[in-house]
């Protein structure tokens, strides 16, 4: 039996991409803005706030504090969680849980950035005082290479089936009329896009974006009277590895795995069940890692897995994934859009990139250096 | 000593009252890890309490040097400035026989010649006056 125990009941995010006549304020209440619309909720109503504070803004972890004073909102249940790409996963699974206590009502959870205006780097480097970076290990792509490297020698994944998942979020952003990337690329454009950190290509990479995104979190009594049809938190699970160098098979983040496998039991779901997938992209090799760890391939076998794209695109003949475009194409949002755009398969509203019948959708988020990871299972 | 943009200095670890057994064994050429006086456990990089079983307790160990290749990327963007006067250069991640496992650079080999699974050895690499930093060599 699915949980169902809360429901999104409204998302709404901003203009994305290069905006640099905004704030993150102005951006999360742009964003805010357009969730209530979506929900046809009054801000008066919301009572709980949640946010990942983006990388433009210097209050970090207080982060709430700013932005309730700015958008007006006196919360009786707030924060800020710092999980990297599996916050936005994670601050919905702590609102789902914050309703279900009633410790809140509406659970505002939001992340505004305008790390391209800034000119952000993602390049953090972990390690403590021995800092990996004595070694160079610097760079968000590095964590990730690192992976593939060790998935191609074991498993013989190649580069061309990584540019097999750049081409099909490509064009899956073709039909998303906010994504930021909505040119056709080819296989050979990926192949021959310059190397970023070798096994990566620069078309293997996310694209740094502005922009801001909120989710509406509620009881499901309270979402029934909603304007849009609510979507119900099915399950929910997170995993986390702190230990990258202690952890043999940290590469392959089995935290993922595990914390997929909790969202199916709490959902009472399999990888047979799931209609759709967003799936964390930061960069193309995360989505072959989470068919794996989703079981919608086996181990080691998600290269083949992709190669094609059939298996994975809108109108294929398996689970499409990222069917906005995700971060590679869609805008890097740190996987907030992913919760968004699971959001809108199931109430069926995706027009010409909608799966067909969609009721069961897979979210994912990971993040840090590879360390954090949440998952949800969307439905009615 | 001034730093011009030709001459970028290197990237430093901290150093700790921890970590200096660590760094002052590179300066002569060994390779030290900590175990764990209580629980036996080697860990790197240096940390003041066990992972495992939380006692401060540990002695100095020097490490055989000996591992193995575990991954490896090739960086070919310049993120600091001392790491872009030598892209592309590699990053290793290395497991040495005794289980531990360390980010490093591979010494003496072309980085399209490396390969996961190929056994290593440390060595030792002076960046600058105050700084030996270990890195491996291909061996076989």
């Amino acid at each position: 039996m699915a949980w169902r125990k809360a429901s999104i009941c409204g998302v709404g995010h901003s203009r994305q991409g290069k905006l640099p006549e905004e704030t993150p304020i102005t951006l999360a209440a742009e964003a805010l803005r357009n969730a209530l619309e979506d929900s046809g909720i009054a801000k008066s109503e919301i009572d709980g706030l949640l946010t990942l504070p983006g990388t433009s803004s210097p209050e970090a972890a207080k982060n709430y504090l700013v932005l309730g004073e700015r958008l007006g909102i006196n919360p009786r249940y707030t924060g800020s969680l710092v999980m990297g790409g599996a916050t936005a996963g994670a601050c919905v699974e702590a609102a789902a849980m914050a309703v279900q206590n009633g410790m809140a009502n509406v659970v505002a959870c939001i992340f505004a950035d305008t790390a391209r205006t800034a000119g952000n780097k993602f390049g953090a480097a972990a390690g403590g005082e021995d800092t990996w970076a004595v070694w160079g290990m610097l760079g968000n792509a590095a964590n990730s290479a690192l992976g593939m490297r060790r998935h191609m020698a074991l498993y013989g994944t190649t580069s061309e089936q990584l540019g097999w998942i750049a081409v099909t979020c490509r064009t899956h952003a073709a039909m998303t009329p906010h994504a930021v990337m909505q040119e056709p690329i080819t296989l050979a454009d990926h192949q021959t896009s310059r190397l970023i950190v070798d096994p990566l290509h620069m078309l293997d990479c996310c694209l740094i974006c502005d922009g801001a995104v909120c989710i509406l979190v509620t009881s499901p009594e309270r979402a029934r009277d909603c304007r849009k049809k609510p979507v119900a938190i099915w399950g929910m699970g997170q995993g986390h590895t702190m230990e990258n160098l202690r952890t043999r098979d940290w590469w392959y983040l089995p935290h993922q795995a595990k914390c997929i496998a909790d969202a199916y039991k709490m959902a009472g779901v399999g990888p047979a069940d799931i209609d759709v997938a967003e799936l964390y992209d930061n960069f193309t090799v995360a989505v072959l890692f989470w068919l794996e760890h989703a079981g919608l391939c086996k181990v080691g076998e998600a290269g083949p897995y992709v190669e094609g794209g059939t298996r994975i695109a809108l109108g294929g003949d398996g689970v499409p994934i990222n069917t906005a475009g995700g971060n590679l194409s869609e805008s890097y949002m740190q996987g907030w859009l992913h919760v968004v755009e699971g959001v809108r398969q199931i109430r069926g509203e995706c027009g010409p990139r909608q799966v067909k019948d969609a009721e069961v959708c897979l979210v994912t988020g990971r993040g840090m250096t590879l360390n954090t990871a949440s998952a949800m299972i969307l439905g009615n | 000593m001034s730093t011009t943009p030709a001459d970028p200095q290197p990237i430093k670890p901290l150093i700790s009252e921890t970590n200096k057994p660590f760094w002052d064994g590179c300066r002569a050429h060994k390779l030290m890890a900590q175990q764990c006086a209580q629980c036996q456990e080697l860990r790197y990089p240096a940390a003041a309490i066990c992972p495992n079983c939380l006692s401060a307790a540990h002695e100095w160990r020097e490490l055989s040097g000996r591992g193995e290749l575990f991954s490896y990327i090739v960086i070919h963007r310049g993120y600091h400035p001392y790491w872009a006067q030598r892209v592309p250069y590699n990053v290793a991640f290395i497991e040495l026989e005794e289980g531990v496992r360390m980010f490093s650079n591979i010494v003496g080999t072309p980085n399209e010649a490396l390969r996961v699974g190929q056994k290593v050895k440390v060595a030792f690499e002076e960046r600058g006056a105050d700084l030996t930093v270990p890195v491996f060599e291909v061996v076989g």
